[in-house]
């Protein structure tokens, strides 16, 4: 009987020795996985290069593999936040910097970054590093950007007997221009007022556009009440939406991808939006390539700023291979991929050393972005709550006073004293 | 150790019971328990503080939370009083119906078996005022002159978010109405028949005092289902325009992932909570009640 246990237990302990081992071994053949999320990843007109690069990427790491997390742009924060409190954020990730890195979400980059050659290092300006930064310390790697401007269909312009050589300068014109582009069936533009942050940065380019501003210098105050010039930019632009107006109908559902697919299908004739709308539009609708002209945006005031996203790649703070996930970011930053996405994407490139490539210059609507960029400030702007206001407090009061546009100085103060509070509340 | 015959019988039923109490407490005491304790913490992003029932008083003197809990009960009443309504309809309609009777009731349970979130997707594309075919339809056959932002404005969005959950939540009381309609006496009819009731007389004198309880049921456990809903809202409006159909789940789920201010959230949660739990109590009154005269009869 002894015998026979004996031997049972010399046979267990053996095929668990050998489960061990066998099981080591997969382990240690098993690639690190790093999944990778940005609002972007579902653009059709990034998607083949993010493939390539993915593809690129592997077959130089071959012990690396990247896994797309691909998530709806209206989605993407909340999925983020969700997986973050869960300690299980995608490893790459490209957040509101500020608000994630605040909140604890993000790894700093400083030991990655500064041991980089200085080489490396040059390759993006200070001012372009600072809107990647919080408190001193860096937690993204500006990767492309996007410059707000006005992007007209030429067709559409030159049928309405106007003269794409002289777009309008100043906020009267661009309203005589919208009385003219618009018919029955179709409108001069679209105002944006749905549930994303992309309703605040245009509505941020009309306030700047006419000499005003949404906060204090410090930002510990909301002043799109209380300075008038903004009250003054808020009540233009959301105007456009009054019946008889100059916009398309439905603006509190219109956003991003609803601006585009009308651009798309000429039913509107002019758009505020970034390069990369153009790469999408012309994707929609590939009739159109060749048929679009960008300008400044009309402004009241000599020198007015535009906006100007900068999108940087960050790692989370729970992510198990920070070392790979860095490898990645570098990679993807690379001054080949940043061409590629410049050219192919529309995405502003935040590197410096590409501005004289052969393939950038080739391309004058591109040069005409980077221009404009000269005279635009970074967002998202550097605030913890930044996420919050931006995607809802502003978006809210913008549905508001578009639904009953008479109350539209007492909303806009009630987001003062609202989005104020906040502010101060960190 | 000797037991008992009594205490060991009694150790056996803990011990089958055991594994159910563990996997509740895994699944809803653990989680209630932190939900709890979480509205009790300040939550910024993955640091928090103790600041005791600080989020309750917050969310109880902002009028979002009130804005949120009339939009919630005015929700609720609307949906559960069409489920109701259509789910007896249609129940009563399937019952007289001798042809087709199968093929209908599982075409008219399609939408439940949709999930929710797939549903208002559809419903989302189906309402978009420039492409959607609602729009088509209604503009062909002379309602609307032009076309119309169903989700883009707050009275049209609200009765959108309530119709696309009545066409989903309508299945589940007809379903219930259809069973009970199985149990009522034939003799019943047959006796009204002879007497010489009219249809309405027939459903106003055995019908409906035969189904009373049962739809006193359904409407407690529809009102529970539906308070506590969250997303075809969640995907169709996200609560807008302009919180017109921000009901607490969509409050909580906003206040949580768009505001990350997670202790006041969980406030928001365990005032839900009390809320359903009080349903609850009423639910398990009326079940009472009913048991008690079934007894006495």
């Amino acid at each position: 009987m002894n015998v026979r246990i004996a031997g049972a237990t010399r046979l267990a302990l053996s095929l668990a020795v050998a489960a061990a081992l066998c099981s080591g071994a997969a382990r240690a053949a098993d690639p690190i996985v790093l999944q990778w999320q940005t609002a972007n990843l579902t653009e059709s007109q990034y998607e083949p290069i993010w493939k390539k690069t993915i593809a690129e990427f592997e077959a130089a790491n071959p012990g690396i593999k990247v896994e797309p997390v691909l998530v709806a742009r209206k989605d993407h924060w909340t999925k983020f936040v969700a997986a973050a409190q869960a300690k299980q954020a995608p490893c790459i990730v490209s957040v509101d910097l500020t608000t994630a890195a605040y909140n604890g979400y993000l790894l700093s980059l400083d030991k990655f970054w500064n041991a980089e050659p200085a080489s490396f290092r040059s390759a993006w300006n200070p001012d372009i590093l600072t809107a990647a930064k919080w408190k001193g310390q860096l937690y993204g790697l500006p990767i492309w950007g996007g410059t707000y401007g006005e992007i007209y269909n030429r067709d559409l312009v030159v049928k309405a007997g106007l003269d794409p050589a002289h777009p309008p300068k100043n906020f009267d014109e661009y309203i005589a221009w919208g009385r003219k582009l618009t018919g029955d069936d179709h409108w001069a533009m679209a105002v944006l007022g749905g549930k994303t942050d992309t309703t605040t940065r245009v509505l941020l380019t009309w306030i700047w556009a006419n000499g005003g501003e949404a906060f204090n210098a410090d930002m510990t105050e909301a002043t799109f009440a209380k300075n008038p010039k903004s009250l003054a930019a808020i009540k233009t632009y959301l105007g456009f939406a009054r019946k008889g107006g100059i916009a398309a109908p439905a603006p509190t559902t219109t956003n991003y991808l609803e601006q585009t697919n009308l651009f798309a299908q000429q039913k509107i004739a002019t758009m505020r939006n970034a390069y990369w709308s153009v790469a999408k539009v012309v994707g929609d609708n590939p009739a159109l390539k060749g048929k679009l002209f960008a300008t400044s945006n009309p402004a009241n005031v000599p020198d007015a700023p535009t906006l100007a996203t900068v999108t940087a790649s960050s790692i989370s703070a729970s992510c198990k291979y920070p070392e790979a996930a860095w490898k990645f970011i570098k990679f993807d930053a690379d001054r080949k991929w940043s061409i590629e996405r410049a050219v192919v994407a529309n995405w502003m490139p935040m590197r410096n050393d590409i501005a004289d490539a052969p393939e950038i210059k080739a391309d004058p609507m591109l040069a005409q972005f980077v221009a404009m960029g000269a005279h635009a400030r970074s967002y998202p702007l550097p605030h913890p709550a930044w996420a919050e206001i931006a995607a809802n407090d502003i978006v809210d009061a913008v549905q508001k006073a578009l639904l009953d546009p008479d109350k539209t100085d007492q909303i806009f103060r009630e987001l003062d004293a609202k989005v104020t509070k906040k502010l101060n509340d960190i | 150790m000797d037991l008992a015959p009594r205490q060991r019988q009694r150790l056996t039923g803990y011990l089958f019971v055991a594994p159910v109490a563990l996997f509740l407490a895994a699944v809803v005491i653990v989680p209630l328990g932190s939900a709890v304790w979480t509205s009790l913490l300040r939550v910024r992003g993955l640091r928090s503080s103790f600041v005791g029932v600080a989020n309750y008083a917050t969310v109880l003197a902002d009028e979002t939370f009130w804005h949120g809990l009339a939009r919630s009960a005015a929700f609720t009443a609307s949906s559960v009083l069409l489920h109701v309504a259509l789910g007896l309809a249609l129940a009563l309609l399937l019952a007289e119906l001798r042809t087709a009777r199968t093929a209908l009731r599982i075409a008219f349970l399609t939408p439940w078996m949709v999930a929710p979130a797939v549903g208002a997707t559809v419903w989302l594309w189906l309402l978009e005022p420039q492409f959607g075919v609602v729009n088509y339809l209604a503009q062909s056959a002379g309602l609307i002159g032009s076309p119309k932002a169903w989700l883009g404005e707050p009275l049209s969005a609200f009765a959108s978010v309530v119709a696309v959950d009545v066409w989903r939540g309508v299945p589940f009381v007809m379903l219930l109405m259809l069973a009970g309609l199985q149990t009522v006496p034939q003799e019943q009819y047959e006796a009204a028949a002879l007497d010489g009731a009219n249809a309405w007389q027939r459903f106003r004198y055995v019908t409906w005092p035969n189904l009373r309880y049962l739809v006193v049921v359904a409407t407690t456990l529809d009102v529970i289902n539906t308070v506590r809903h969250y997303d075809i809202i969640g995907v169709m409006t996200g609560g807008g325009p302009a919180s017109a159909t921000e009901v607490l789940p969509v409050l909580l789920y906003n206040t949580a992932f768009r505001g990350n201010r997670f202790g006041e959230a969980a406030a928001i949660g365990v005032l839900l909570l009390a809320i359903v739990l009080a349903l609850v109590v009423v639910y398990i009154r009326i079940t009472r009640i009913d048991r008690d005269a079934g007894d006495a009869r």
